[in-house]
């Protein structure tokens, strides 16, 4: 009887199992994606993994210009009574008031890291990878270049920041690294950098524009050399730049057309496109339009924009008479559907014709030559003073912008005005603050900024509705140099040590 | 617009009153002579009043009066059932000539006896040793609901059950024992017919068809469903066909429902709304420059506020004041014979008391069962549903009643031309939006759902004690949504003036349940040994189907098809999961006095890492019938008692299917002008991701006194959650900030104590019913000793899981009152952007400034209450009978997350009457709890401002009903008068005290939901 039981019982069982042993029943994975452990193994898969990261790419910089433009003297926010949402967030940054909490430098840290991964990830897969030779150089290229990138903004932003490589197998292995000294990340960047130069290609076929060259690596070394004060590295390294075939366009405005994209002026631009809901747009002007502009700016019906990064009344001031990138770069108000002018300014070098509400064709220029050249008359010029060849470089830039060249100036003098310079012709385009960490001391970009928040204070640049600013907004520290390592990450990590001053 | 089945609503009143008729005007007649006697208790001989006289085989019957009489129609031959709770059955035969009968009970084991739905199976209510709790159906009442999750409502001890918002279908919200996960789901598991069918019962089942509910609470009696018994599970065994009767049951229960002035939310009218507006205006200069404004410096719309003309209560605009409700059902059965059957058809409509909503449904259930042979059982069981639902989207500050709340009131509904007002608000600082009348009823917002569930078994039974039965079960639910927003419209942002671009959102998805059951079970009694022995065997797997399509800019907006949409996109997608399970049980007892019952269950989840997929969940429980022992003295005092314990483990598997292993996302990027597909990482594997586990002790003490009359049920529980499903912070190095990992402990004890009591007193039948629970909550672990876990925002208010204290307490800052003035402002810890007239929050953490962030927030507010109780009390007295129900829960807080914007002093929404008392000034501070209109800051924070307490009791139920004294033709009629949510008695300043708008760990939170009607209903029950 038992037996007959025993038989029934497995019989039925079995039936019911639909035939199989017991784990396929209960493995499942999902349908609409793909699983990890299968992937990077193919050369298809392997260059998958490496667009995935330039597509990581296209997100963080729609929110870079936060740490770069809006801290600085160069732009504002139009504030906004009624939405004070932003208030511990986005506005801690323009107004100086951020701390540990302030969740828009913990998306900074942690969506940095995010892209980290996915390069440390492809990077450790790539040998194994059934990929032809070329394809696994240009990748190993390409991921090094990202990630040199990468730890160069943390660690201008942060000072000492964890350096890692490799993907972490578990969560316990990611509580055993801590914070590397400001020298030994810039290594790992340098390290990163000069073997992307060495297997990047020059130039691509027209099916693979838009990947990191040759020439983007140099000039990402350069500039990790200006910041380093190796002045002769620099120049060495952005001279090699000036003969791989880049030029300045004649026409400024052209510079920025969607139209016009990766022309012989950018060297590195992240890649987006419009006019399509595949989810690859921009949306920078839809940021960056007055609050209240009800389609007079964004051409659609009652489209307002966030009123945010709004360039300042003293950035508008600084433009010379007749200078042609004024009106590219930005607007000094806007006629509202009524008639009304109102004078919002905001920043236009991103507003360009689209035909989908909220999906913009604009790039984001990362490196374009007239950076190259700028930093290549700043290294001469601290290397060995303000030469012919520097005051070239500085003259070509304001020759195409119809100004009048500059002449005779000392090595200081020249040292300003090339900041001004750059203060314009990048003006919007997320350099102006690591420009100020770069040239200016501590105590001169302290005294710089006191100085800017309080002209801004007295007479702001857009209308607080009455509303006056808090005691503590604009009042820069000098600890304020550094962000503060976000405080999730501090308090899950007791082995950490913040910045000093939070 | 709207397409539900009106045609329907009125053939079904003409047929019912048809057929009414038709049944009454028919009749028969029997030759049967009148049969009367006298019950009496065989102990001493009292006669006993309340004693049930049924005639066998039909649904003639009457109970005892005060003296114990009775009389009833019976033929020669006829049998009579004779029956009473606390004694035994007995049946009398009517001999022929014999008119009058003395009947002596003897007491009994009582509804001891009586056999409850277990797992797996059913159990004497003597032999079960678990924490069990037994929905009395007849406590319940007449209740005009849509969803069974209601009948749960104040029966049990330990059950808790939110009625979150008064949404048409809406399903409530249901803790047993509370809430024991972070990460992981807490709703119970709903076993329908023995089929595990979810932790949601959604809509496919008709209230009417139920016929009994059992709630399993400690891990002995859930450790049988493994996998998901953590958080309990409710047992719903629908009806079936009564052996001997046939039965024709009609009900019809018709109303009106409203939403009475309490529950609604008194806003500043026109005239008011305009006057703080003025006012606000005023106070800036005065404080700002320091003088005197002149009138001109008030914009004109408010320069002269009594002349303000129009005052719109928007609130009440949107509310559909006489709602109808409507439900009708009529059954079948046949129990005549071997094979059994019951076919019932019900069909029930409830408009919303917001107009321009409601839900319908329709429901089908035929069943059919019985034995083949001496060896063969059979039963099969068949069920569909199809519910409509015009819904609109209700909770929060930018969803419909929020803006109801906080629209301009100086704007008309309609046009003077009788077109609506398209654009509300929007000047001089008042942010624009758009009517909600008109968005009510001219967008579509439909969704309809079809459900189908089909089971059946076959058992076999052979050597005597053996059983063998296998079943399967399957379940089919089809749902379609479909939101049309024309471009009519105002904007659901702010100041988004129409017409904007017309947008469609159109989803189906499709749910496949599939689960089959192999059933072994033993049972024998030898001698004083009772033994039942079960092995089972159990796999199930569901998978879910979906697409999606989204439209945007219509040419127009009548065609509202995607195929209209001049830009579309779509998605679609697929989910699965999978579980397996063997288990056994085996129950002994001996004498009736020493009870015992041990299980265990293996089972497998697709949901877990490779390394993790199977848990083992035993459980024990022991009970001892001390009633029964000779040294027990007889006394009146102890009808029955028994005393027991359990132990068991049980899992939770209530995450998401595939959060175990490391996806790859979608990342694309743009190469050579054209899309280049590009994959990144999308979360963190885990493969040794497993159970969450329960650890749940219960003590427990029925003990049954004067006769059954008074019977107490006591418990006490400890349940231990271990290696919780909770997403883990981790250094985000790694690439991602948490992955859900088995970490943390949460505790829940508890004590439940039930009381139900029978009397009679004048004739009158009294029974009530009353239950409390005491539960408390601790999180005992998260990963260190510090860890916390933060979920919510700073300008809502956050539900923070710490260790040591109960989890998702709000947190906040701590108002401690109102700066007067700027020498207060000068002396306080550095509050930046302070003005008189904020908030004055406590530097909690003592460094000097009340910074801007979460530093300085700490516990404000409790959303656990301290008891719920529930209190039924029925009877009746001669025809007639009535219930009351009410529910309550003391000492607990609700954060009204939503006078962050109708308490909001900007000016830029319109605000609570009460607002007229905010702070103007050092002279004029008003009541202490309305903050400057001078300024943002310091206002809106999560703060202890707009934490309330909640403690409330609802009249949930009032039914009163009368019987149509017996006659030839309608053996059995009822007409009742029913009201649903009467009355709330509280001092909470929201519109109901169960609001929980966010869900999840985030409860207690009150964005405005739904508003709360009461319901007014006549009905009929009918039995042929």
């Amino acid at each position: 009887m038992k037996k007959y039981i025993n038989t029934l019982f497995i019989g039925l069982g079995v039936l019911f199992a639909s035939t199989s042993c017991d784990d396929e029943f209960l493995n499942k994975t999902d349908p609409t994606v793909l699983v990890s452990d299968n992937f990077y193994q193919t050369e298809t898969q392997l260059v998958q993994a490496v667009n995935g990261v330039y597509g990581q790419l296209r997100p963080w910089h729609l929110s870079q210009w936060q740490y770069t433009e809006f801290i600085s003297d160069n732009t504002t926010l139009h504030f906004n009574p009624g939405n004070r949402g932003n208030g511990p967030s986005l506005e801690a940054l323009e107004f100086w008031q951020y701390n540990p909490a302030t969740s828009n430098i913990t998306n900074l840290y942690n969506s940095t890291y995010g892209i980290m991964v996915n390069v440390n990830t492809s990077l450790s897969k790539l040998p194994e990878s059934n990929a032809s030779d070329a394809i696994k150089n240009r990748s190993e290229g390409e991921l090094k270049m990202i990630r040199a990138y990468l730890y160069f903004h943390l660690v201008q932003h942060f000072g000492d920041v964890i350096v890692i490589t490799e993907p972490v197998s578990s969560p316990a292995e990611a509580f055993e690294y801590n914070r590397s000294p400001v020298e030994t990340v810039y290594q790992q960047i340098l390290s990163d950098l000069n073997d992307a130069v060495a297997l990047l290609p020059s130039s691509y076929g027209a099916d693979d524009i838009g990947r990191v060259t040759k020439g983007a690596a140099l000039s990402l070394l350069g500039k990790v050399h200006l910041t380093r004060k190796n002045y002769a590295e620099a120049i060495d390294a952005l001279t090699q730049v000036t003969s791989l075939g880049y030029d300045l366009l004649q026409d400024y405005g052209a510079v920025f057309d969607p139209q016009n994209k990766n022309h012989q002026e950018s060297i590195w631009d992240i890649q987006y496109q419009g006019d399509n809901q595949f989810g690859v747009g921009s949306n920078f002007i839809y940021t960056f339009a007055p609050r209240e502009s009800v389609g007079a700016v964004i051409d659609f019906p009652g489209q307002d924009g966030g009123g945010w990064n709004t360039p300042t009344n003293e950035i508008i001031a600084l433009y010379e008479e007749g200078d042609l990138r004024k009106e590219v770069s930005l607007k000094e108000g806007y006629t509202s559907l009524e008639g009304t002018y109102i004078a919002v300014p905001y920043i236009n070098k991103f507003h360009h014709p689209h035909s989908i509400r909220g999906v913009t064709n604009d790039n984001w220029p990362v490196i374009r030559y007239a950076d190259v050249l700028l930093m290549l008359a700043e290294a001469i010029n601290e290397e060995e003073g303000p030469t012919g060849t520097a005051l070239g470089y500085l003259n070509e830039i304001r020759d195409r912008a119809g100004l009048e060249p500059v002449n005779g100036l000392g090595k200081d003098e020249f040292r300003e005005v090339l900041l001004n310079e750059r203060r314009i012709e990048l003006a919007f385009e997320n350099h102006r603050w690591f420009d100020l960490k770069r040239t200016k001391t501590e105590s001169e970009l302290v005294n710089m900024l006191n100085a800017y928040g309080l002209r801004e204070r007295e007479n702001p640049t857009t209308s607080r509705e009455g509303i006056p600013f808090s005691n503590n907004d604009f009042i820069f520290e000098a600890h304020e140099i550094l962000f503060p390592i976000p405080q999730d990450q501090m308090r899950i990590n007791s082995s950490l040590v913040q910045n000093p001053g939070y | 617009m709207r397409k539900r089945y009106d045609w329907m609503q009125s053939y079904l009143r003409i047929l019912m009153t048809f057929l009414m008729v038709m049944f009454v005007m028919m009749g028969y007649s029997r030759q049967a002579s009148q049969i009367s006697g006298i019950v009496v208790s065989v102990d001493d001989n009292e006669p006993l009043p309340g004693v049930s006289i049924l005639v066998k085989g039909t649904s003639r019957g009457t109970v005892t009066n005060m003296e114990g009489a009775f009389s009833v129609q019976a033929a020669p031959g006829d049998v009579l059932t004779v029956s009473f709770i606390g004694f035994e059955s007995q049946e009398v035969t009517i001999s022929g000539g014999r008119t009058n009968y003395e009947i002596s009970m003897e007491s009994s084991m009582g509804d001891l006896g009586e056999v409850v739905v277990v797992g797996y199976g059913s159990q004497r209510k003597a032999d079960i040793t678990s924490a069990v709790s037994v929905i009395n159906m007849d406590n319940i009442g007449e209740v005009p609901t849509t969803n069974v999750s209601r009948l749960l409502q104040g029966q049990a001890a330990g059950v808790q059950v939110r009625q979150n918002s008064g949404r048409p279908g809406e399903e409530m919200e249901v803790t047993i024992r509370g809430i024991g996960s972070l990460g992981a789901g807490s709703q119970p598991l709903y076993v329908v017919d023995g089929f595990p069918v979810g932790t949601s019962l959604g809509q496919s089942l008709n209230p009417s068809d139920i016929e009994s509910m059992t709630v399993l609470k400690d891990a002995a009696s859930t450790a049988i469903y493994g996998a998901r018994g953590s958080n309990g599970v409710i047992l719903i065994t629908t009806k079936s066909a009564k052996e001997g009767t046939v039965n024709l049951d009609f009900v019809v229960n018709q109303g009106v429902q409203n939403i009475p002035d309490g529950r609604r939310t008194k806003m500043m009218n026109g005239v008011e709304f305009a006057q703080f507006k003025h006012d606000s205006f005023v106070d800036r200069i005065r404080y700002y420059e320091n003088r005197e404004p002149s009138i001109e410096e008030v914009p004109l719309e408010f320069r002269y506020p009594e002349q303000t003309t129009v005052s719109t209560d928007w609130f009440e605009e949107i509310l559909n004041q006489n709602a109808r409700f409507q439900n009708y059902n009529v059954s079948l059965s046949a129990g005549k014979g071997g094979i059994r059957s019951l076919v019932s058809v019900g069909y029930i409509n409830q408009e919303g008391a917001v107009i321009e909503t409601g839900f319908e449904r329709f429901n089908v259930r035929a069943n059919i069962g019985g034995k083949i042979n001496d060896f063969i059982s059979m039963g099969w069981n068949i069920a569909a549903s199809r519910s409509n639902e015009d819904y609109a989207s209700t909770n929060g500050r930018s969803a419909l009643i929020g803006r109801a709340l906080w629209a301009d009131p100086r704007y008309p509904v309609y046009n003077e031309d009788g077109s609506f007002n398209d654009y509300i608000g929007g000047t001089n600082g008042v942010f624009g939006t758009a009517n909600v009348v008109q968005e009510l009823h001219e967008m579509e917002r439909t969704l309809s759902e079809n459900n189908l569930l089909t089971n059946g078994f076959l058992e076999f039974s052979f050597l005597k004690n053996f059983k063998f039965r296998t079943s399967v079960n399957a379940i089919l639910d089809n749902t379609e949504q479909k939101e049309f927003r024309p471009s009519t419209l105002a904007g659901t942002g702010f100041n988004q003036a129409p017409p904007r671009e017309a947008t469609l959102y159109q989803r189906r998805n499709e749910r496949l349940n599939i689960a089959a059951d192999q059933l072994l079970s033993y049972s024998k009694i030898f001698g004083n040994h009772r033994v039942d022995g079960l092995l089972g065997y159990s796999v199930q797997e569901e998978t879910y189907k979906y697409l999606q399509g989204n439209g945007n800019e219509f040419p127009n907006d009548q065609v509202t098809y995607l195929s209209a949409a001049i830009r579309q996109t779509s998605t679609s997608g697929e989910a699965d999961w999978s579980l397996m399970a063997y288990f056994a049980r085996a129950n002994y007892s001996f004498n009736d006095k020493y009870l015992f019952s041990a299980s265990f269950r293996r089972e497998g989840s697709s949901r877990f890492g490779a390394n993790n997929k199977w848990g083992n969940f035993p459980a024990f429980s022991a009970g001892w019938r001390i009633s029964e022992e000779s040294f027990m003295p007889e006394t009146r005092w102890i009808t029955d008692m028994k005393l027991r314990a359990s132990f068991g483990v049980t899992g939770n598997n209530a995450i998401g299917n595939y959060s175990s292993l490391s996806n790859m996302a979608i990342s694309n990027y743009v190469l050579g002008g054209s899309i280049a597909n590009g994959q990144v990482l999308s979360n963190f594997a885990n493969a040794n991701l497993g159970w969450e586990q329960s650890q749940q002790t219960d003590i427990g003490l029925d003990w049954a006194m004067f006769d059954n009359r008074l019977i107490l049920t006591a418990e006490y529980y400890n349940r231990l959650t271990n290696n919780m499903l909770l997403s883990v912070e981790m250094p985000v190095i790694s690439g991602f900030t948490q992955s859900l990992d088995n970490v943390g402990k949460v505790q829940n004890r508890g004590l439940e104590l039930a009381l139900d009591y029978r009397t009679m007193i004048n004739q009158v039948n009294i029974r009530s019913n009353l239950n409390l629970t005491i539960n408390r909550n601790k999180v005992l672990e998260i990963r260190g000793e510090n860890d916390e876990i933060w979920a919510g925002g700073f300008y809502s208010t956050y539900n923070v899981a710490q260790v040591g204290r109960p989890l998702a307490m709000f947190h906040g800052f701590k108002m401690v009152g109102i700066f007067n003035t700027d020498a207060e402002i000068e002396a306080w810890p550095d509050q930046d952007g302070a003005v008189p007239g904020t908030y004055k929050y406590f530097d909690a953490n003592g460094d000097g400034v009340i910074s801007y962030d979460q530093q300085d927030m700490i516990e404000i507010g409790n959303p656990h209450p301290d008891y719920i109780i529930g209190y039924t009390l029925g009877g009746d007295f001669k025809n007639f009978d009535f219930n009351l129900m009410f529910t309550g829960a003391f000492n607990y807080d609700v954060f009204r997350n939503i006078e962050a914007t109708t308490m909001n002093m900007d000016g830029v929404f319109n605000i609570l009457q009460s607002g007229v008392n905010r702070w103007r000034s050092a002279e004029n501070p008003g009541d202490g709890r309305g903050a400057t209109t001078n300024t943002w800051k310091w206002q809106r924070e999560s703060n202890s401002r707009y934490v309330y307490d909640a403690s409330h009791v609802w009249l949930r139920n009032i039914t009163l009903g009368y019987t149509i004294p017996k006659n030839p033709v309608v053996p059995h009629a009822r007409v009742f008068f029913s009201a649903e949510n009467p009355f709330l008695f509280t001092s909470f300043p929201g519109t109901n005290p169960e609001v929980n708008t966010r869900g999840g760990i985030n409860i207690g939170v009150d964005d405005e939901a739904y508003p709360m009607p009461r319901t007014f209903t006549l009905g009929a029950t009918v039995r042929f």
